[in-house]
């Protein structure tokens, strides 16, 4: 059923609507006004995603743009803008959406398990103590230093992210050795002041 | 306190959706138990956000929201993911060890029946299947002062400790603490004399036994069905 978005979608920001409280508003009142707006921004940038990481036709990119934005309804109704952007909730769809259609092209794995990994990844996974606090503090920095990372850096990150792609398997792309794929996602995330592992390695200074 | 942990390549192949079945588990595994590592992967996924809000967008066929939008109200498949979790858990479990797991490994163990083997007088193994074949995913369980043969590994072995603790040459690890294990790497662990341990293992390939009789060998196999 659709119902009316009773008040415009707040400009909360100069690049355009409050996609947090939009997807809000898909969860509590199944508004398919809001899910249009949604669907009509981050329907292109998910085919967008998915294009660059190669692998798959258009036609099968928007096969997997649909299916999340699918999920995306159905699970509108657990999304807490709290815990995590708009834009953080849907990656996190569409790489488990990706995932399984992976799983289910590749030809060396079984086909008879019925597990999907929205059920294998931790359903908590946005909500540490800290959430709401580093959710802006590291959008914002994030934002600050994509852009001035090193190019093989961003190489680097840019096969991990797309092509959802392991460090050893963009080492063997690359023909460059595991440990210096490690080196440059660690320098990355020390640029981008994201949280690095707490074991072993040398640990950023978390300055705000 | 955690005190060993997934390294960051691991906490970002996680993210990004590099890794198999089997050593996603274990990571989502950890994570139940580690604030710190959550904290990380939260961070990689705000990451994959702002990526993908800063990506060029690629033209939709015109009739695609259309079309999406008819399929809203057709009836959730039931193999939805959304819906396993909620099954009420089966027999298969007993309660026992149920209780002593965290909930999320429930979800896989109540889809199979847990077939616990021998390896020694203090050491058994229970394989879970994820249908995978290039991993091999196992609940461990040394008993109050048990030790584990001494074994190198051809592969690399992940193992997070969920109940209890054990200890080998480099120290001592309890629950939440996650350990991996190079090719190469040969280590004797040992339960704590206190009480059982249980642990989740992720073999990528099987593992060698040291310094004993090979026939151990297929013993050690755990073979994913």
């Amino acid at each position: 059923m659709v119902t009316h978005i009773k008040t415009k979608a707040k400009m909360n920001k100069p690049s355009g609507p409050d996609w947090n409280a939009l997807l809000v508003k898909v969860g509590s009142h199944q508004d398919k006004a809001a899910f249009g707006a949604l669907f009509s921004h981050f329907g292109p940038l998910l085919k967008g995603f998915l294009l660059k990481g190669g692998g798959v036709e258009p036609e099968q990119a928007e096969e997997l743009v649909q299916e999340t934005m699918i999920k995306v309804w159905r699970k509108a109704p657990s999304y807490a803008p709290t815990q995590a952007a708009a834009s953080t909730w849907m990656y996190t769809i569409a790489r488990n959406t990706r995932i399984d259609w992976l799983r289910k092209h590749a030809k060396k794995n079984h086909q008879t398990d019925e597990l999907v990994a929205e059920d294998l990844f931790d359903e908590n996974e946005e909500s540490s103590p800290f959430t709401a606090l580093i959710q802006t503090r590291n959008a914002s920095n994030i934002k600050e230093h994509l852009n001035s990372l090193p190019q093989e850096q961003l190489q680097v990150l840019t096969l991990m992210y797309f092509q959802g792609k392991s460090g050893q398997e963009v080492a063997d792309e690359l023909a460059i050795p595991l440990g210096t794929v490690k080196s440059r996602v660690r320098l990355a995330l020390q640029k981008l002041k994201l949280k690095l592992s707490p074991e072993g390695e040398e640990q950023v200074v978390y300055a705000s | 306190m955690i005190n060993n942990h997934p390294n960051t390549q691991l906490l970002t192949d996680y993210a990004t959706g590099g890794l198999s079945m089997a050593p996603l588990i274990s990571i989502t595994t950890h994570l139940q138990f580690c604030d710190q590592c959550r904290e990380a992967v939260s961070g990689l996924n705000i990451l994959g956000g702002e990526l993908l809000a800063d990506c060029d967008e690629a033209e939709l066929s015109d009739d695609l929201l259309a079309q999406t939008l008819a399929m809203l109200d057709a009836p959730m498949a039931p193999s939805a993911g959304v819906e396993v979790a909620n099954e009420a858990p089966k027999s298969s479990l007993c309660p026992d060890l149920a209780n002593q797991l965290p909930k999320y490994l429930h979800k896989f163990l109540n889809h199979q029946e847990l077939e616990w083997r021998s390896l020694s007088s203090t050491l058994s193994v229970a394989a879970i299947s994820v249908g995978e074949a290039d991993y091999e995913l196992a609940l461990h369980r040394i008993d109050a002062g048990g030790k584990a043969p001494v074994h190198d590994h051809k592969g690399t072995e992940l193992t997070v400790v969920l109940k209890g603790s054990f200890s080998d040459e480099d120290g001592i690890y309890r629950e939440g603490d996650f350990l991996m294990r190079e090719p190469g790497d040969i280590h004797r662990p040992s339960a704590t004399q206190d009480q059982a341990c249980i642990c989740l293992s992720v073999l990528s390939a099987p593992i060698k036994l040291t310094g004993i009789k090979q026939v151990l060998n297929p013993f050690m196999r755990f073979n994913p069905s």
